[in-house]
């Protein structure tokens, strides 16, 4: 089978071409860039889980980014904590509030989840402008570096690379066992899924919870990279950028969503002239995967590899052998 | 403390429309569109764009506003709803409406501006304080609209056709009515309606490209609250949100509005999860 080194060696490659971009590209910004796609998808990843796996379809993981930004910078900056404990605790208490966010919303049908974490992205940047004495309002906050090997941008976006394949490798061996059954089993059919035991508010809620965390994770990541933070930077169109990231990607896929990200993240960066129309082209690359490519871009290459190997398939007949069959019968009786 | 209720009761009037507007096009599609909000805010801008920058009267403004409602409803059936509903996949409306919703919302931004403008006065008034028609007119018409909404879903063809596809599409289908047009027309009529939300409300919320968003949410926050489908409960819905908001303003600030509403929404999905005035429905396994 040629596809079972087919994949790894794609990974390989691309994971050597990640780790050594830093020698071959001498361009700052480029490397910026690349950084700046890891953040995200650090928290692309599991939002991933949660949307594309699960069916639930949050909008407003903004809001968690922004609390773990601010957490991040409250923590580490103006309390003086070592900035990998802070970053860890941004991460607890994004958990924290993605459970309490969770146990009433999780209960909800599609739209009023939704709706609910869209409110929910709304509260936040609201009270970011609003709670001056915790969060500076408009005026913003400086976000601290981390320590030596990694306060150069080169340093960072190792730092970045290595926690955004930590992250990756952890969804990947969770989508492929018995949780990421069950998330598409849930997704797919509800009734389906509770009627196999499979225990579907708990489900949903571990999945929010971890994305939540993440998203503490990458809010701290985040706020490092822009090295200041004011409440304009998280605004819902962020949001909406991640969510149609994961939509355009596929599904029930992985490296989907990272090439959604990826190519969304880099070309309003790179096309200078397309920045200010970032967010209406997001709307129209969704609707037109929406309307004709309902599984994404992740579904189209799986349906175009299948196409491919179907030649294959056809030539291969299935003839019992009956030998071992005799012997099976001959032992039971 | 008078007129922070009536402007509450006012801003309510104005959620309560949101939500007669989600039912409109939750009668015939079982969708509930992330854009609906956005017709108040196209409504608003156009009519503003028309009466302040082209100089024109404002019943020109009014009309002009109501076709661009009717044109936007019905080109949000025609790309986002049709389709999908076609497929019958149960989260893909909420993607489509979320994309047709957000691309509107940036187009209109960047052709008209993010700054909100203010809105031409309906009527020659002096402002009069609590009678001002900045929140008799919303709250008027809302009621207005109601009552007309109950009168065309009993009396007219096209109305009781509504209530035929929100019982049953297919049977409606079966009975030889054209479900898709009959579609098309209820989202014409959000539309338009929407639009008209966004005129008489101008006053209150100016011409701003990002309320839509914000409407929508408080639009459907009134109609979680009301209960899906009840005009009564929308404007129930509405007239409680409307005023908690305004109280929770004038007492606490206006940072924790949305905080409140939210508050409100889940309080009540937990306890009373088919709204006030909803009716419970048996789910089908």
């Amino acid at each position: 089978m040629k596809a079972n080194y087919l994949k790894p060696a794609i990974v390989a490659v691309f994971a050597l071409f990640a780790a050594l971009l830093p020698y071959i590209t001498g361009n700052i910004y480029y490397l910026h860039v690349a950084t700046i796609i890891g953040v995200y998808w650090v928290l692309i990843a599991t939002l991933n889980l949660l949307v594309g796996f699960t069916g639930q379809l949050s909008v407003g993981h903004v809001g968690l980014l922004a609390i773990g930004a601010y957490a991040f910078c409250l923590l580490a900056g103006s309390q003086g904590w070592n900035p990998f404990l802070a970053l860890l605790t941004g991460g607890v208490i994004c958990a924290v509030i993605g459970l309490l966010l969770g146990l009433p919303s999780l209960r909800l049908p599609g739209f009023y989840f939704a709706m609910a974490t869209l409110a929910f992205g709304l509260i936040v940047a609201e009270l970011a402008l609003a709670e001056q004495w915790l969060t500076n309002g408009s005026v913003g906050m400086a976000a601290p570096s981390f320590p030596a090997p990694f306060d150069t941008p080169w340093g960072f976006y190792w730092l970045v690379l290595g926690i955004a394949a930590f992250v990756t490798w952890l969804t990947w061996n969770l989508s492929r066992f018995m949780w990421g059954r069950a998330m598409v089993a849930l997704r797919d059919s509800t009734v389906a899924a509770s009627s196999v035991a499979i225990p579907i508010y708990l489900t949903k809620l571990v999945v929010f919870v971890f994305s939540g965390f993440t998203a503490g994770i990458a809010g701290g990541l985040y706020a490092t990279s822009q090295s200041y933070i004011t409440p304009d930077a998280f605004i819902v169109n962020l949001g909406i950028y991640f969510f149609v990231a994961i939509i355009i990607g596929g599904r029930g896929v992985i490296i989907g969503p990272f090439i959604g990200a990826a190519v969304l993240a880099a070309i309003p960066e790179l096309v200078g002239p397309l920045a200010k129309y970032g967010t209406f082209f997001y709307g129209v690359i969704l609707l037109i995967v929406v309307l004709v490519i309902p599984g994404g871009f992740g579904e189209l290459i799986d349906r175009v590899a299948e196409k491919l190997h179907r030649r294959e398939q056809a030539a291969t007949r299935i003839e019992p052998d009956l030998a071992q069959l005799r012997t099976a019968i001959g032992r039971r009786a | 403390m008078l007129l922070v209720i009536i402007s509450g009761l006012a801003l309510g009037g104005l959620y309560g429309m949101t939500a007669l507007v989600y039912n409109v096009m939750y009668s015939t599609s079982k969708v509930l569109s992330f854009g609906t909000g956005q017709f108040a805010m196209v409504g608003g801008i156009c009519a503003a764009w028309v009466v302040l920058d082209l100089h024109w009267p404002v019943w020109i403004g009014l009309i002009a506003c109501l076709l661009a409602g009717a044109v936007f409803g019905w080109l949000s059936e025609l790309i986002a709803v049709r389709r999908i509903v076609a497929a019958s996949d149960e989260h893909l409306w909420v993607l489509s409406t979320l994309a047709l919703a957000t691309m509107v919302q940036e187009a209109m931004s960047l052709v008209w501006g993010t700054d909100p403008t203010p809105f031409p006065r309906v009527f020659p008034q002096e402002f009069a304080g609590v009678l001002d028609q900045k929140f008799w007119l919303p709250l008027l018409l809302s009621i207005a609209m109601a009552i007309g909404l109950q009168v065309f879903y009993r009396h007219s063809m096209t109305g009781k056709l509504f209530i035929a596809m929100s019982e049953d599409t297919f049977a409606a289908r079966a009975r030889g009515v054209s479900t898709d047009w009959m579609r098309a027309q209820s989202y014409i009529l959000a539309g338009v309606l929407g639009a008209l939300s966004g005129f008489a409300a101008g006053q209150l919320t100016f011409a701003d490209f990002a309320l839509g968003t914000a409407l929508g949410l408080s639009g459907f926050i009134a109609l979680a609250v009301g209960g899906i489908g009840s005009s009564v409960g929308a404007l129930v819905g509405g007239a409680i949100l409307g005023t908690l908001t305004a109280l929770t303003t004038y007492y606490f600030g206006a940072q924790y509005q949305k905080t409140i509403a939210i508050g409100l929404l889940i309080l009540l999905l937990v306890v009373r999860p088919q709204g006030l005035f909803g009716t419970t429905q048996v789910r089908q396994v």
